[in-house]
C-alpha cells in the first residue's frame, strides 16, 4: 500500500516537472521577427584575437605593445565596473564593406567581489585593431 | 471524506511542486542552451531584440518595459528628442546582426552589430553591448 502511495507520487512529480517545462515552453516567446537583413558571421581576426589573449593572460606587457594610449583608456572603460578578469570570450564578428568588428564577453570579479559579465567589441582595418567600442 | 480531502490536497501539492520544478529547470535548461549554441540557438534575448528593434525605429515609448523606470520629466525629454530625430536626421538601418552574449547569474550581456545610412548618405557601422538584468536592458554600450 505505501509502495503504490509513494509510486503515485513519484509519478505526479514526474506529472508536474512535464506541465512545468510545457507551461515554460509556452511562455517563454523567442525573438521578434528581425526586419533587417543581418550580415554573415566571420572567423575571428588575428589581432583582436592577441589582444584579448593579453587580457584573458593578465598579460600588461603585451597588452602595452598592441594597442595605443588612447584605446588602452576605451579598453579601461569597457570592462569597467570588472577589475579582475576570469575569462574571455569571443562571441562573434562581422565585417562590413573592410570595417570589421569582433565582439567578446569578459566575466570577472569587480572591486567589491561580485561576479559581473560585460561586452565590447574591438574594431579592426588591415589586420590592426583600431578601436574599442 | 477528510481522508480524501487531504489525500487530494496532497497529490495537488506534489503536482504543483513537481511543475515549478520543471519550470525551473526548462528555464535553467533554456539559457544553457542558448549561452552554449547547442540545437543552433542563438542565445539572443527577446528583450534586447526588442530594445534594439525599439532604437532603430527611434521608438522610445516601445522600451518602457524593457528598461529602469524613468521620471516623467526623461521620458517627456526622450520623446521630444525622438521627435527632433525623427524630423531632422531620417536614418535608414541597412542591418541588424547579433553577434552573440553570456549569462553570469542574473546578469547577461548581448552584442549587436549596427549598419545604418544617415539621412546625408553617410553609412555607419557601430556595435552596441546590451547588458540585461531582471529582464530589463540596464546598460547600452
Amino acid at each position: 500500500m505505501n509502495e503504490t502511495k509513494a509510486l503515485a507520487s513519484l509519478a505526479l512529480f514526474a506529472v508536474g516537472i512535464l506541465g512545468g517545462v510545457v507551461v515554460h515552453t509556452l511562455l517563454d516567446k523567442g525573438p521578434a521577427e528581425n526586419p533587417y537583413p543581418a550580415l554573415p558571421k566571420i572567423e575571428e581576426p588575428r589581432a583582436a584575437h592577441d589582444v584579448v589573449a593579453a587580457i584573458g593572460a593578465d598579460d600588461a606587457q603585451s597588452l602595452s605593445r598592441l594597442i595605443d594610449s588612447s584605446m588602452l583608456t576605451e579598453l579601461d572603460a569597457a570592462l569597467q565596473p570588472i577589475i579582475d578578469v576570469r575569462t574571455t570570450k569571443f562571441v562573434g564578428a562581422v565585417e562590413s564593406e573592410g570595417r570589421l568588428l569582433s565582439a567578446y564577453v569578459v566575466t570577472g570579479k569587480t572591486t567589491d567581489g561580485i561576479d559581473f559579465v560585460v561586452g565590447f567589441v574591438l574594431r579592426v582595418a588591415n589586420d590592426v585593431v583600431v578601436g574599442v567600442n | 471524506m477528510v481522508g480524501i480531502r487531504r489525500l487530494f490536497a496532497g497529490s495537488l501539492g506534489t503536482l504543483l511542486v513537481g511543475m515549478l520544478a520543471g519550470f525551473v529547470i526548462a528555464s535553467a535548461a533554456g539559457i544553457f542552451i542558448q549561452d552554449s549554441g547547442l540545437f543552433g540557438a542563438s542565445g539572443e534575448s527577446p528583450v534586447t531584440r526588442s530594445y534594439m528593434l525599439s532604437l532603430l525605429k527611434l521608438d522610445p515609448s516601445s522600451m518602457v518595459g524593457i528598461r529602469p523606470n524613468q521620471s516623467v520629466v526623461q521620458r517627456a525629454a526622450e520623446l521630444q528628442g525622438a521627435d527632433t530625430s525623427r524630423n531632422t536626421s531620417s536614418i535608414q538601418p541597412l542591418s541588424l546582426t547579433y553577434m552573440g552574449g553570456a549569462t553570469v547569474g542574473s546578469y547577461s550581456v548581448h552584442i549587436y552589430a549596427v549598419d545604418l545610412r544617415s539621412a546625408e548618405g553617410v553609412d555607419q557601422f557601430f556595435p552596441l553591448a546590451l547588458t540585461v538584468f531582471g529582464g530589463k536592458v540596464v546598460r547600452r554600450e
